[in-house]
């Protein structure tokens, strides 16, 4: 959709493209601050990207 | 300064370590390898301040903190043990009524064997580590591949 890859979102954003694949597969839950920072790169709001889950919050399909 | 730079430096302060170790058990003397041990961390942590490229994220930052968080809750179990079996040597009296009065002597534990002991459990202490490492590197991603 926005023709972006791992590498460059998780430049953008100031992580490791590990970590980008680790929230992709939920694998890891990523900090409010984290979170706040991908919905901003993609200029959207975290609820946007970012489903609460009781039991382990997941990240939408875009 | 490069990471790779800095993984060389790394190596070659273990390596003159290595030598100092060996010289100060030649030469008998604890002194040398204990400072040079000072002087390497702390050349280590200065060097480690001046990488550019390394990006330790909240996740890497995670991953060490529940290693370091496991490792010392079963350490600080071991030790006790060790520690508890010390104390209550040193604090043995002769039963009550004294019978016979004479004076108990702890048993001392020769230098070598606390040599040994101590080693034993560093190197615990370094396994446990890894070891948690790898389980919570596992666990939150660190080896998963994709497509891209």
């Amino acid at each position: 959709m926005h023709n972006l890859t791992q590498e460059h979102l998780a430049d953008a954003i100031g992580v490791n493209r590990q970590t980008i694949l680790a929230i992709e597969k939920e694998k890891y839950v990523p900090s409010l601050d984290l979170a706040f920072k991908i919905s901003r790169y993609f200029g959207v709001n975290v609820e946007e990207v970012f489903i609460f889950n009781e039991k382990t919050p997941t990240i939408m399909e875009t | 300064m490069k990471k790779n730079i800095f993984y060389l430096l790394v190596g070659c302060i273990a390596f003159a370590l290595l030598l100092i170790f060996w010289y100060s058990v030649e030469l008998h003397v604890s002194l040398f390898i204990e400072l040079a041990f000072i002087v390497g961390v702390v050349l280590i942590i200065l060097a480690r301040n001046k990488v550019t490229d390394k990006v330790d994220d909240e996740r890497d930052i995670k991953i060490t903190e529940q290693a370091t968080i496991r490792t010392m809750q079963i350490f600080w179990i071991i030790f006790c043990l060790f520690s508890i079996g010390a104390v209550m040597e040193l604090l043995h009296i002769p039963e009550f009524p004294r019978l016979s009065p004479s004076i108990h002597t702890p048993v001392i534990l020769p230098p070598r064997l606390m040599g040994y002991i101590q080693l034993g459990l560093l190197c615990l202490m370094i396994f446990l580590h890894v070891g948690f490492r790898i389980y919570y590197a596992k666990k939150y991603g660190e080896f998963d591949t994709d497509e891209e």
